[in-house]
């Protein structure tokens, strides 16, 4: 699998039945994003402004020729099949902007996207925005701005506020990526870290939110601090969680496994990952430019 | 959405998992219509653990004793939670207790299937004996028996064992379930398995795809609308939030606690949505000083961030504000939101443009 972000990369969009999908098209074609056509069941032969659509992606591809990527738009319901066509017809990364996908749907979808090694941002992803060059999905660009640092993050509302406070301390972004909110998601925070090892315009790293961490996560976080591109995470909820009730075999088991199962997954422990990984996490967002620039100039 | 023992164990039989023989009681007075020969236990129909330990669970003899210790079970809250409905069931002697389950693993993207040869109410023997199978690939027969065998089952049993894991997979796809458990497997001196107890949770992104499940919703209006975080909170803060996602909430949660403050509740909304704001507002508002009641809390200030929401916000959200002008509200806007809005809105409302100092000045009007 890998990951294609040339600026001229085709676009195709699935599902249009939704004001979300027709705003955040407009927006991509203002940014100049190179949207190809529109997948939408029965309305194959019709146009939405200047775009063609179509009824299947084959027939798309057929038309359009070869296309890098596909933003997924359908009803939750519909994702699995839209996604399941889009690999079929040999589209090599698909990103799902809607929100929702039942986990099973998920689990037969990332079967498949690992054998024909698509590339599968979300479910419930906002999409990528590398500023002022690249669009890919429903950000609004003008909460952004071009820089070194790049942002991965698990949760949509929370990157605009720290894209924010990055923006009033001069640290602009390098790239935008949202892996999706969704509690099964496909490209995981470890390869996108990876992914930023190579990319020569981030000089360092926020991770945003309940990011699924795990020990090569943090292996990648750590080669990444090796590298001189420090990475530091903030986590929403370190006071505001209640500790749940541990009566429920199943509750404690479902947050453990993956790992030796021990009795509790708790925002503590997860903060205790970072530090073992010697990854600084902000105390408030306040302090991320801080950070940022403590560690960027230790390097 | 958590089904009740009686729902869980009604879909167990559908699928041919082996449950006792049961009936619903809706009232005390239907023991006298009991199909089910005594000695039987009644069961507190309720979807929170420990029932056993709580009292909702108890064994009779005689229709006399039934119906009094039902009364007794339909009047004593478990966590909070009063019983709707009792089970009456069977009694069943165990030589041996298990643990089963199937969940979905977040990080792997995949469902496991769990397994411990000491099944029961001990949370901690349970995970001594813990044993765990990642389906990888598409669920298969073999993968069952990988289970047992880990579990340290041999022979017919471990053949009984893991034909109940596999019918509980088939559920699980059938029905869209988080979590299918079983827990105690009760296993009988000829080696005969039973579901003793079961808890199925369904997945609340897919309930809307099982039309047979639809009954079975308990079903908040408001608080699946607002997707409140209010439970989490106790009744002596001052502070009320209102913004456009979970983990904006949870941050300025977060903000507040550190700065000593008590959050009197936190709505979370989609902008786009107007009669979302308003229903949000009215609640927060019945919470406000002016109507103020001895259980209630007073609320003094009203922290709002969309920031990042899909909509122009500001503009369409605005019109509700003047209404509740008795409250304080701190708006978190972006600077090009604040420039278009200086001026147009009541004294009450302060626009603020940057997330900490949202928080820091709300915690001086709370501190007030």
């Amino acid at each position: 699998m890998t990951i294609d972000l040339q600026l001229d990369s085709r676009v195709l969009i699935q599902g249009v039945d939704n004001p979300l999908a027709l705003a955040a098209i407009g927006r991509m074609q203002t940014y100049g994003t190179k949207i190809v056509g529109i997948v939408s069941a029965g309305q194959g032969g019709g146009t939405l402004g200047d775009l063609p659509m179509f009824d299947l992606v084959e027939e798309a591809q057929l038309m359009l020729g070869p296309i890098e990527t596909s933003l997924i738009f359908v009803s939750a319901y519909q994702v699995l099949d839209a996604a399941l066509e889009a690999i079929a017809a040999g589209i090599p990364q698909i990103i799902i902007i809607t929100r929702g996908l039942p986990p099973l749907d998920m689990i037969r979808l990332l079967r498949q996207a690992s054998i024909s090694k698509t590339l599968i941002l979300g479910s419930g992803s906002a999409g990528i925005i590398i500023p002022d060059r690249l669009l890919l999905g429903i950000y609004q660009p003008q909460l952004f701005s071009p820089g070194k640092v790049a942002i991965i993050s698990r949760n949509q509302s929370l990157t605009a506020e720290i894209a924010s406070e990055l923006n009033q301390a001069n640290l602009g972004q390098s790239i935008v990526i949202h892996i999706g909110s969704d509690p099964l998601v496909g490209s995981s925070c470890r390869l996108w870290l990876e992914w930023l090892q190579s990319d020569p315009f981030t000089e360092s790293i926020v991770l945003v939110g309940d990011i699924c961490w795990d020990s090569e996560a943090a292996t990648a976080a750590y080669l990444l601090a090796q590298q001189g591109k420090p990475v530091v995470a903030y986590l929403a909820g370190i006071h505001a969680s209640t500790p749940h009730p541990l009566t429920d075999a199943a509750i404690v088991l479902s947050h453990t496994l993956s790992k030796p199962i021990h009795n509790a997954d708790t925002i503590q422990q997860r903060i205790e990952t970072y530090k073992r990984a010697k990854i600084p996490v902000a105390k408030k967002i306040g302090q991320i430019p801080s950070l940022l620039k403590k560690l960027g100039s230790k390097g | 959405m958590d089904l009740l023992e009686y729902q869980a164990k009604e879909l167990f039989r559908e699928v041919g998992i082996p449950v006792l023989p049961s009936q619903r009681i809706d009232r005390p007075t239907d023991l006298k219509a009991l199909r089910i020969p005594y000695p039987i236990v009644l069961k507190s129909q309720v979807s929170v653990g420990n029932r056993g330990r709580a009292g909702g669970i108890r064994f009779v003899e005689n229709t006399i004793d039934a119906i009094a210790a039902a009364r007794t079970i339909f009047n004593l809250p478990i966590l909070g939670e009063y019983p709707q409905v009792l089970l009456a069931e069977a009694k069943y002697n165990t030589s041996q207790e298990f643990y089963l389950a199937i969940v979905i693993d977040r990080l792997a993207c995949r469902p496991v299937l769990l397994g411990s040869t000491d099944g029961g109410m001990n949370i901690n023997a349970i995970l001594n004996q813990i044993q765990q199978v990642v389906v990888y690939e598409e669920f298969s027969s073999f993968y069952a028996r990988r289970l047992a065998l880990k579990m340290g089952l041999h022979g017919d049993l471990m053949l009984a064992v893991s034909e109940i894991i596999e019918k509980m997979y088939a559920l699980m796809r059938a029905q869209d379930l988080d979590l299918v458990e079983i827990n105690p497997l009760g296993i009988d001196r000829n080696g005969a398995v039973m579901a003793l107890d079961g808890k199925i949770s369904v997945n609340h992104y897919a309930v809307g795809r099982h039309p047979n499940l639809k009954p079975w919703q308990v079903v908040d209006v408001a608080r699946n609308r607002l997707g409140t975080l209010s439970p989490l909170f106790t009744n002596i803060g001052n502070i009320s939030i209102l913004c456009s996602g979970n983990g904006l909430a949870l941050a300025m949660l977060d903000g507040i606690a550190q700065g000593g403050g008590q959050v009197a509740q936190c709505i979370v909304v989609d902008p786009a949505c107007r009669e979302d704001i308003q229903i949000a507002l009215d609640r927060i508002s019945t919470n406000s000083r002016r109507e103020r009641s001895p259980s209630t809390p007073d609320v003094d200030v009203l922290l709002v961030n969309f920031v990042g929401s899909e909509i122009d916000s500001c503009q369409q959200v605005m019109q509700y504000f003047p209404r509740y002008s008795n409250l304080t509200t701190i708006w978190r806007v972006l600077e090009h939101d604040r420039d278009r809005l200086a001026g147009l809105l009541p004294l009450s409302i302060k626009l603020v443009t940057n997330f900490d100092r949202a928080i820091s000045q709300t915690l001086v009007i709370a501190k007030q």
